[in-house]
């Protein structure tokens, strides 16, 4: 899945020169204020860094490359629009979860439900477990980067959040977010 | 290899005999997908990985750990909170930097606070994204609906990480 990089060639060029310059930055820095040792010492944490995520990388990619093929535009569509009450904050978290890719996915899909007069409770419950708990980004840079032990452990933790965010919206007063 | 790796590899492995069985052209363009992706993120996560290890050598440790240290209770979510509506960028800066602060001394509940803060209230995307599409309303509804999710998530994983056993996440 393309990560919320890969929007344009230019875009991904500027994500790799921030990280580069941030890189450069925190290695002029150590070396500063703790010379070549503290340079080798932060080295050798991200040899340890590496040894934990490498193996996961392929395998949560391959998974996150299954879920963006896995999962229609069109369903996640139909279960944000279609019910109200309690099961329509569930099947928007539901739909949250599983929209892959970056903000450029996920707002356009939100705009067009607006206009049409989706329920706001299921739309901010939506972008709530988008924003949280969206499956690609787990998939392509949390368990890598963190592991799948704490991955896990986020996800369950904020699962039932979304839910309460589109209960919370229904009872705030109507102008705030009218359009 | 953890076990973790092996049941990831094994749950990817189910997928792909899944997906092939469904459709082989479902599985050629999934691989291709993570083909993409590979080459987006490896050469970020080249980067990312030596900028997570000099940052946490510049992190003293007892900032980490004073912060947003595992027994630093409801301040600690909190000022993850803030930290995190502050961290700027996408996944590729902030994950490395909470790999710095964790492995610096801060608690995993508090980095859950944090990852969800920098989700959440990201001011980042909000500026760049939610407001030129949405319009200033619909974020007023949305951060005032979710803006108390990230200690919430924090507080639910202290209460999971309760009833695990200790050192199942330490680091």
């Amino acid at each position: 899945m393309p990560p919320p990089s890969a929007a344009s060639p230019l875009k991904r060029h500027a994500n790799l020169v921030f990280i580069l310059g941030l890189c450069a930055a925190s290695a002029l820095a150590c070396f500063a204020l703790k010379g070549t040792e503290g340079l080798v010492s932060g080295l050798a944490r991200a040899r340890d860094l590496a040894a934990v995520m490498l193996p996961v990388i392929l395998p949560a990619l391959i998974l996150a490359g299954l879920v963006q093929v896995g999962v229609a535009r069109e369903r996640i569509s139909r279960w944000l629009g279609a019910n109200s009450g309690l099961r329509g904050l569930v099947l928007a978290t539901v739909a949250g979860i599983a929209t892959p890719g970056g903000p450029m996915a996920a707002f356009p899909l939100v705009l067009a439900l607006a206009a049409g007069g989706a329920d706001r409770g299921a739309l901010i419950a939506y972008i709530a477990a988008w924003a949280l708990n969206g499956f690609s980004r787990i998939l392509v840079w949390e368990i890598p980067v963190l592991g799948p032990e704490f991955a896990a452990l986020r996800f369950l933790a904020s699962l039932p959040l979304p839910v309460l965010a589109g209960l919370v919206a229904r009872r705030l007063p109507g102008w705030v977010g009218a359009r | 290899m953890t076990l973790t790796a092996l049941l990831l590899w094994a749950t990817a492995g189910i997928g792909c005999l899944w997906a092939l069985r469904r459709d082989p052209a479902m599985l050629r363009g999934a691989l291709a997908h993570t083909r993409t992706s590979l080459f987006t993120v490896l050469p970020i996560i080249a980067i990312a990985l030596p900028t997570a290890g000099f940052l946490s050598e510049l992190v003293p440790e007892r900032v980490a750990a004073t912060l947003f240290g595992p027994d630093s209770g409801v301040l600690g979510h909190l000022a993850a909170t803030i930290a995190g509506a502050c961290i700027p960028g996408g996944p590729f800066v902030s994950f490395p930097i909470v790999l710095a602060l964790w492995s610096s001394g801060a608690g995993a509940a508090q980095m859950v606070t944090l990852i969800s803060a920098w989700s959440v209230l990201g001011l980042n995307r909000v500026i760049l994204w939610e407001v030129p599409l949405m319009g200033w309303r619909f974020v007023l509804l949305r951060l005032a609906a979710t803006a108390w999710l990230p200690p919430l998530s924090g507080l639910g994983a202290e209460i999971i990480l309760a009833c695990l056993p200790p050192d199942v996440l330490g680091r």
